[in-house]
């Protein structure tokens, strides 16, 4: 199971294009960090506020499943263009060159066309909540205190097409690649032998003890 | 064609997109994708003009799944424990916590590998993943124990092996996803890994000290800590008991009078106790953003997984699979005793090549319903049952026995990803090394299995005192 | 044909109007008109109104507190203290509400059409500790309660909590919470008697409507035959359901509560009325308000509402 991946950098269009993409993704990302961060600061406020104060968080729940889709699809993007969504790589990993980019490709592509299809269905979803006519254009709503669910349905589709963007990105890696040849190409993840890349998640959890 | 062989020809090609590469998370959603479309379009007769038609109402079905399953309070546990974990490394608990082992118990025999155990279990009961906790104990026990003359392959393979107590003992990202896909007591479930995360604990311990015993020039008691060295090792350990007591207190007080809240409470807050220690120990926002960025890409993982596998899983409730592999297991001929070990033993199998959630998320939806089917139903009495407990306890029970087998895959060969990661931070290990050193705790990890099995009062008593 | 059904949970006295629903419709269509009932299968609960609007399958039932916004016609049902004190009355206001014209066309931007209720008895109030027994009492009890309910609870000076179900059990023995507001199935389910003192017993705040409705295209593509065994089969399944519900759950009820020891309170005829008067005329004002301003004839339905209960009362 490939957890990580390297990605090269050149001063190539696509590569640039790949380390600004980078910055937007990063930053979604942090968002889903900082939603963990929030849900964890919402459970000190509600249990505080019942303790102490006798007053719980009106609508803690509603709350929740509010933060949830944040820290859920924010980061989507970032972690594919890392190689963080898992699969097995028993074949891919034993692969090199045209051959190895030539699976990606067809993956990848597979992929797109699924995200495609959930962005209309997620964007689908969305619309049944949205209504410009009603109060707060509100058609769904939390069942305790009553939140509009729009805004948190709509960060699915949105998120979605930032990873569509990504896709396409790494599809035209991909075939650059194949046609080119290429042997360690830019902006797409590399898989790396197993063991290096369980040595860069050590990594990743051990500094700092050292 | 029935829905039936839709379902099986369907789940035929995801398992073929997940050995040609594809993201486990993306292929399941395809799979389901896919699957519900030839559902719909089989319900016209594959009339060509109602492609669009079935094209339209798939689509929309699968759109759903990401949000309304995604905003659920009982999954917000598992960021919050992912984040304990990588802020409770910043707080620098680790090292703190194996000084400690190493001084209370090293001079039993065997004793700075039995140290090893109940150090990671401590961490355990902390970080709620296993790979994070073999790799902190690599770069710490490894050493200690090499000191003393112990097998570095055998070094290794204790550190590997006491990684997965992470994912028993709570907070264990892992047992509060079974909880949700089986819709069960996620507070429970949790309780309910504590004892066996001990108990394999234990059983480690008696095997390293049956080990030294046996075995001539083993790796010797390391003794000669005087009291006073012991109980100046427990201040800076300590705050791993804070936090432990936080989250127990918030799931079940063992002292007999009222916990202070919800399981989903508890998480959070201990991340919080986690966080001002970590912030008290010198963390900053750089290191902060480090470990949001990490949780957030963790969490999202472990989210894609989640909604790619209920579109699949959408799917099968679509035709109906469940409910057939239900009827066809319960229809068996096999003492159902029998037929719960062969499940088991699939799953070992199965995990040798999988990860354990997209193992778990795949085959529970399917697998779940007919082992409760096998006891008697989900509401039935311990009367009445096949294994002698009732519904909603055979449910905790069979978890704990699936979330141990998936920890049982972590190091096992080929693909034990805590072995991997050992050999990864020690770079004087092979990989081989380190699965020839963990060989012995398959013999401990197979009676713990037997003993749960046997004796499910293990796993069931904490939880029934709830 | 053959609809989808999509239900939750697990076959229990909620869904046995669909249950009897489709026994009747296969023997009286000679079984070329069949119901298969999907429990949690075919979508989420609180996206089965989604799954009509989709055509994803053909009937569903759900309940109107998941999503007022959803549904707002029908959230009229969930005031607080309306004075239903049975399934009977429960069913008639339900059915009053469900064929009126507005009702229809709220539902029909989700292209659903009413089938039915599934009548449930009244929210009473579980609680551990002093028994609530006038409306000062009231004062600080921390309560789970969801919506109108909680909103109700809290005009008489309770702190409603919100939380999961499944967590309401642990959160009580915890002392997270005091009391909470189920119906008398739920609070056996959820466990909440096991450690309750007091029951309310006509304390009647309120409860959650929960409709079946079918995917009116689906409705409409019936042959003859197989709509007219639909619509003749609606009262009987509905006087099935009702019957089973008292049977069997309320007929549990009462030894469960003594084999606990649980006090039954009743609340005295003036408190009730100063409580309606302190929580439920102001959250009928705030629905009706609401309301209008989606363009809804909020005061006719609410008047319907309440009409229809005094009839009863003659
Ligand atoms: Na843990
Ligand atoms: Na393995």
């Amino acid at each position: 199971m490939a957890g990580t991946a390297q990605i090269l950098t050149d001063d190539s269009t696509l590569s640039r294009i790949d380390q600004n993409f980078v910055k937007i993704e990063r930053v979604l990302a942090l968002l889903s960090g900082l939603a963990v961060f929030g849900l964890m600061l919402l459970a000190v406020f509600s249990v505080a506020g019942r303790n102490f104060f006798d007053r719980p968080v009106p609508g803690y729940v509603d709350w929740i499943e509010q933060f949830m889709p944040l820290i859920a699809f924010m980061g989507i993007s970032f972690t594919q263009r890392e190689g963080g969504h898992i699969r097995m790589d028993m074949l891919v990993g034993r692969l090199k060159g045209r051959a190895l980019f030539t699976f990606e490709f067809i993956t990848t592509f597979a992929m797109l066309i699924l995200m495609a299809l959930l962005m209309w269905g997620s964007w689908a979803h969305f619309q049944r909540s949205f209504d410009f006519a009603a109060p707060m254009w509100s058609r769904d709503s939390t069942m305790d205190i009553g939140l509009p669910i729009w805004p948190a349905k709509l960060l699915a589709p949105v998120a979605f097409s930032v990873l569509c963007a990504r896709l396409v990105l790494q599809l035209y890696g991909y075939a650059r690649a194949i046609v080119l040849g290429l042997e360690n190409p830019v902006a797409v993840p590399l898989p790396i032998d197993v063991a290096t890349q369980a040595a860069l998640e050590a990594k990743t959890v051990s500094g700092h003890d050292d | 064609m029935e829905p039936i062989e839709i379902g099986i020809i369907v789940s035929l090609g995801l398992l073929f997109m997940v050995v040609i590469g594809m993201r486990v998370a993306f292929a399941a959603g395809l799979a389901g994708l896919i699957g519900l479309i030839a559902i719909f379009w089989a319900k016209k007769d594959f009339a060509g003009d109602q492609f669009i038609w079935a094209l339209t109402v798939s689509v929309k079905t699968a759109g759903q799944v990401p949000h309304s399953k995604v905003a659920s309070q009982a999954l917000s546990l598992i960021p919050t424990f992912i984040l304990i974990g990588y802020l409770a490394y910043y707080a620098g608990l680790t090292k703190a916590l194996f000084t400690a082992a190493k001084r209370w118990i090293a001079w039993v025999p065997g004793g700075m590998a039995v140290a090893t155990v109940f150090a990671t279990a401590g961490f355990a009961a902390v970080s709620g993943a296993s790979i994070a906790t073999s790799a902190v104990f690599a770069r710490i026990a490894i050493p200690e124990m090499l000191a003393v003359g112990y097998d570095k392959k055998f070094a290794a393979g204790v550190v590997a092996a006491g990684g997965t107590l992470a994912s028993l003992i709570p907070p264990s990202a892992i047992l509060v996803i079974y909880a949700i896909i089986v819709e069960q007591d996620v507070g429970k479930l949790l309780l309910a890994g504590f004892l066996p995360g001990i108990f394999s604990a234990i059983v480690y311990a008696a095997l390293i000290i049956g080990m030294a015993m046996t075995i001539k020039g083993f790796g010797p008691a390391v003794g000669g800590f005087t009291w006073k060295e012991r109980f100046a090792s427990l201040p800076p350990a300590a705050p791993i008991l804070i936090v432990v007591l936080t989250i127990v207190l918030f799931v079940y007080n063992p002292f007999g009078g009222e916990a202070w809240g919800t399981p989903t409470e508890g998480g959070a807050i201990g991340a919080f106790v986690v966080f001002l220690m970590a912030a008290y120990n010198g963390m900053r926002w750089k290191e902060l953003r480090g470990a949001l960025l990490e949780t957030a890409k963790l969490s999202v993982m472990i989210f894609t997984i989640i909604w790619g596998v209920l579109i699949y899983v959408r799917f099968l409730g679509f035709a109906d699979l469940p409910g057939a592999f239900s009827d066809w297991l319960t229809s068996l001929s096999m003492p159902p005793l029998l037929i719960l070990v062969c499940i088991l033993l699939a799953y070992a199998v199965l995990g040798m090549f999988m990860d354990a959630i997209g193992m778990m998320l795949l085959t529970l939806p399917v697998v779940y319903p007919a082992v409760m089917a096998l006891n008697g139903g989900e509401m039935v009495s311990a009367a009445d049952s096949t294994f002698g407990m009732s519904g909603p306890m055979c449910a905790i029970w069979f978890g704990i026995l699936v979330v141990k087998m998936a920890e049982f895959c972590l190091i096992t060969p080929p693909i034990g990803l805590n072995c991997f990661v050992v050999a990864g931070v020690r770079e004087d290990l092979s990989v081989q090394d380190v699965f020839k050193g963990v060989t012995p705790f398959f013999i401990a990890d197979a009676v713990t299995i037997a003993l749960l099995v046997a004796f499910p009062s293990i796993v069931l008593w904490l939880p029934s005192l709830a | 044909t053959e609809w989808n059904v999509s239900l939750w949970g697990k076959r229990r006295a909620f869904t046995e109007h669909v249950e009897k629903l489709a026994e009747l419709l296969n023997e009286k269509t000679g079984g070329e008109f069949t119901l298969n009932i999907s429990y949690g299968g075919l979508s989420n609960n609180r996206e089965n109104l989604d799954g009509i609007s989709i055509g994803a399958f053909e009937m569903a039932q759900f309940c109107a507190g998941y999503h007022p916004d959803k549904n707002p016609s029908i959230t009229v049902l969930e005031l607080p203290f309306l004075g239903v004190d049975s399934l009977e009355l429960e069913r008639e206001i339900s059915m009053a509400v469900y064929n009126h014209p507005a009702t229809q066309a709220d539902l029909e931007r989700w292209n659903a059409r009413l089938l039915m209720p599934s009548p449930l008895p009244q929210y009473n109030v579980a609680g551990v500790g002093d028994a609530p027994r006038t409306i000062e009492d009231f004062a600080g009890l921390t309560v789970r309660a969801t919506g109108g309910i909680g909103a109700a609870l809290e005009a008489a000076g309770a702190v409603p909590t919100s939380m999961s179900a499944t967590e309401v059990r642990q959160a009580m023995d915890s002392g997270v919470i005091r009391a909470a507001s189920f119906a008398p199935h739920a609070h056996m389910s959820f466990g909440t008697i096991e450690n309750a003192d007091w029951w309310t017993t006509n304390l009647n705040p309120g409860a959650v409507n929960c409709p079946v409705v079918v995917n009116i295209d689906a409705y409409d593509s019936l042959s003859d035959a197989e709509r007219e065994a639909l619509d003749s089969s609606i009262d009987e399944a509905l006087d099935y359901y009702i019957e089973y519900y008292n049977e069997q759950t309320m007929a549990a009820w009462g030894p469960a509560l003594d084999e606990r020891g649980i006090e039954r309170v009743e609340l005295a005829e003036e408190e009730l009325t100063a409580l309606r008067e302190l929580a439920a005329a102001p959250a009928a004002q705030a629905w009706i308000e609401e309301n209008n301003a989606r363009g809804l004839p909020a005061q006719e339905l609410y008047d319907l509402v309440i009409d229809t209960v005094a009839a009863s009362k003659q």
